[in-house]
């Protein structure tokens, strides 16, 4: 079942809280009225009971009673809304002033109601006292008082369903305009598609309520935005990155197959398609261990490694090409982490191999190791050409080059070494960073010592 | 040596037979997974080369069959997904080895044999030697033609590896693996001057030479004619 809209569900309340007040208000009045009603009948009442006790004054047998009937009837005559009941002292009935008065009366002293044919009576008995006379009970015709309470009950029916359905509409109308930011929110969360993700809210025109609702809806346009693009810029350079060497491919397969050649020229062809393959290839693997990192499915194993003995091994590896590079590789510190040798060695070897290539020769590559609190910094530091400022945001990004213009088809990477190890490094919990400035590199992780 | 492919894909399936045939094995081919077990159970096989995705059985349930059925000749997977759990999987079950297509044919070619030389382990040479090239493990000494040549360890495990698998050709990575014990794709060059420096010694000063280099595949130690 759907949700009743704000406007309707606030419409409704305000009506409820309205139709609540004023049945209240109503009833507490009515009943106020009737109070006041009550202590009216009651004086005037009291009076003409005193006007026919002392009429009644000394009677004690029905022969007196009968003697003195005409002077009551006198009495009664005057107040034609008045009946009365008369009995002896020993309870016996004596007289009754209008035959319509049913045998069974209320006898407790005090205020009674009576309903009597239709209509409404008030009943009042003495409070026994020294009166010496006849019992007498009173009655008075009070229909007006209730017909005055009937009209008035109706008069606040009709303000309590008139009162709602003023304020439901009001309130609705209220809600309405009240709710206006939002549905200038939904507006412009309806518009965001793909192309438009530039859309922001109007975070200062919103009301407080709203405010944080709209930042952090901002906040995520940003970052859907931001990754939105990488993603479309990855699309867009995986889909240049490959079609280099597939037309490559394709041109000279058919060059090569447009007329009869010499063994040699074959061979040829093959070996230079060979060497786009196996870079694409390369390119393929790379972007799978990518997307595996993206989904979470990056899961180091988790062994204590001594790091420095990893590094050494390493800088082992490398020192060949250092050495014909004439670059001085060194390592300094020690610490242990738990985490995955080959990935933090690929890891690493990304970085080195980085770092070699921006070295010039009669440079330096010092590896830095450094535990501190909760985690191992690994710096790996290189002299050299700093990176400019700007390019440092999208060191890591993918397909990111500095240099735009390096490799067509060379054997280098394709600009994922640098993004590769970020995942790595972010998959054992870790982050890595880049400072750089004019004669000198520096990367530096941070591996937390356990995850 | 015979050894049976079982490989759904075509074209995949004609160049590793075709590749490894020519490599001088003897092989089979089975297009289906079904086929593929029959054979693996009643053909008597050096190495099994499973591709995991296959119809009819896929390549788990055809090595849980032949070990089952007690065949402990090794078994080197194919597959399309680099998924730790795959590889897990697959080492539980008792497969050998492990290629994650796209692979280079070298490659693949250095697993099975190293395979297949796990299955009959030599006794350990103390000397190794092609040509006049000879390699003293003991002594840790290199000589060519009588000539005592200076090297490096990691330049000595180098040529000891190329001595040992002489007449292959050595991938880069597997030579990245053995030596430097480097298991990453590694695309640096690093191998390729190590090379050259090993040459420098062993080949340069030499008529014959040994070091080969295989375009686009690797490295290989050999006689060749002139």
């Amino acid at each position: 079942m759907r949700t009743l809209s704000l406007s309707s569900r606030l419409a409704l309340l305000f009506a409820g809280c309205t139709a609540v007040v004023s049945l209240l208000a109503g009833v507490l009045f009515g009943r106020a009225s009737e109070v006041h009603f009550m202590e009216l009948d009651q004086q005037l009442m009291n009076s003409r009971l005193a006007v026919l006790r002392s009429t009644l004054q000394g009677i004690d047998t029905l022969e007196g009673f009968t003697r003195q009937l005409p002077a009551l009837r006198q009495d009664l005559s005057h107040q034609p809304d008045l009946a009365v009941r008369v009995r002896g002292p020993d309870g016996q009935l004596w007289f009754d002033s209008t035959t319509r008065l049913p045998t069974e009366l209320p006898t407790t002293p005090g205020l009674a109601s009576l309903q009597i044919d239709g209509t409404h009576y008030r009943v009042l008995n003495p409070v026994p006292d020294t009166f010496n006379g006849p019992q007498l009970t009173v009655l008075m015709d009070i229909t007006h008082h209730q017909h005055f309470l009937q009209r008035m009950q109706h008069l606040i029916w009709m303000t309590v369903g008139l009162s709602a359905l003023a304020t439901a509409l009001l309130g609705a109308w209220a809600a309405r305009s009240g709710l206006r930011p939002l549905r200038r929110m939904s507006v412009i969360a309806a518009s965001v598609s793909a192309d438009s993700l530039n859309a922001r809210l109007p975070q200062a025109r919103m009301p407080a309520e709203l405010a944080d609702l709209a930042k952090a809806f901002n906040a995520m346009l940003e970052r859907l935005d931001t990754s939105f693009q990488r993603l479309s810029a990855f699309s867009a350079d995986i889909a240049h990155e490959l079609r280099t060497p597939l037309s490559n491919l394709l041109t000279h397969t058919q060059v090569t197959l447009t007329r009869p050649r010499g063994i040699d020229e074959y061979r040829e062809a093959l070996h230079s398609n060979l060497e786009e393959l196996q870079w694409m290839a390369q390119l393929v693997n790379d972007m799978l261990y990518l997307a595996k990192a993206d989904h979470g499915l990056l899961t180091p194993r988790r062994e204590l490694l001594d790091v420095g003995g990893e590094v050494d091994a390493l800088l082992e590896f490398y020192a060949l090409l250092a050495e014909d590079a004439q670059i001085e590789l060194g390592r300094t510190g020690y610490g242990q982490v738990a985490g995955d040798r080959s990935m933090l060695r690929r890891a690493l070897s990304n970085l080195l191999d980085n770092a070699l290539r921006h070295t010039p020769a009669g440079g330096t590559i010092a590896v830095r190791l450094e535990p501190t609190a909760h985690s191992l910094l690994i710096t790996i530091e290189n002299t050299g050409p700093g990176i400019p400022a700007q390019q440092m945001p999208l060191l890591f990004d993918r397909f990111y080059r500095a240099d735009p213009a390096r490799r067509e088809g060379s054997s280098e990477h394709a600009g994922l070494g640098l993004a590769i190890t970020q995942s790595i490094i972010r998959a054992h919990g870790g982050h890595i960073g880049c400072e750089s400035w004019d004669g000198l590199t520096r990367f530096v992780i941070a591996l937390p010592f356990s995850a | 040596m015979k050894l049976l492919i079982v490989e759904d894909q075509p074209k995949t399936g004609q160049y590793l037979r075709q590749g490894l045939s020519e490599a001088g094995f003897t092989t089979e081919l089975a297009a289906d997974g079904i086929t593929g077990q029959h054979l693996a159970l009643t053909g008597d096989y050096s190495l099994l080369i499973l591709d995991v995705m296959l119809p009819g059985r896929d390549g788990w349930q055809i090595l849980h069959a032949v070990r089952s059925a007690g065949l402990d000749m090794p078994v080197l997977f194919l597959t399309a997904r680099d998924a730790v759990e795959d590889r897990v999987h697959g080492l539980e079950l008792g497969a050998d080895d492990y290629l994650v297509k796209p692979f280079a044919f070298s490659e693949l070619l250095a697993r099975v044999r190293s395979l297949l030389r796990r299955g009959n382990s030599t006794p350990q040479d103390t000397c190794l030697q092609l040509a006049d090239l000879r390699l003293d493990l003991i002594r840790r000494r290199v000589e060519r033609n009588g000539q005592r040549i200076d090297l490096t360890a990691k330049e000595f495990a180098l040529l000891e590896l190329l001595l040992r698998r002489q007449g292959e050709v050595l991938p880069k990575s597997l030579i990245a693996s053995q030596v430097w014990d480097m298991n990453f794709d590694s695309d640096t060059n690093v191998i390729e001057v190590a090379i050259r420096r090993l040459r420098l010694k062993v080949d340069d000063p030499y008529e014959d030479k040994l070091i080969h280099t295989v375009r686009g595949m690797g490295y290989v130690l050999e006689e060749r004619a002139h």
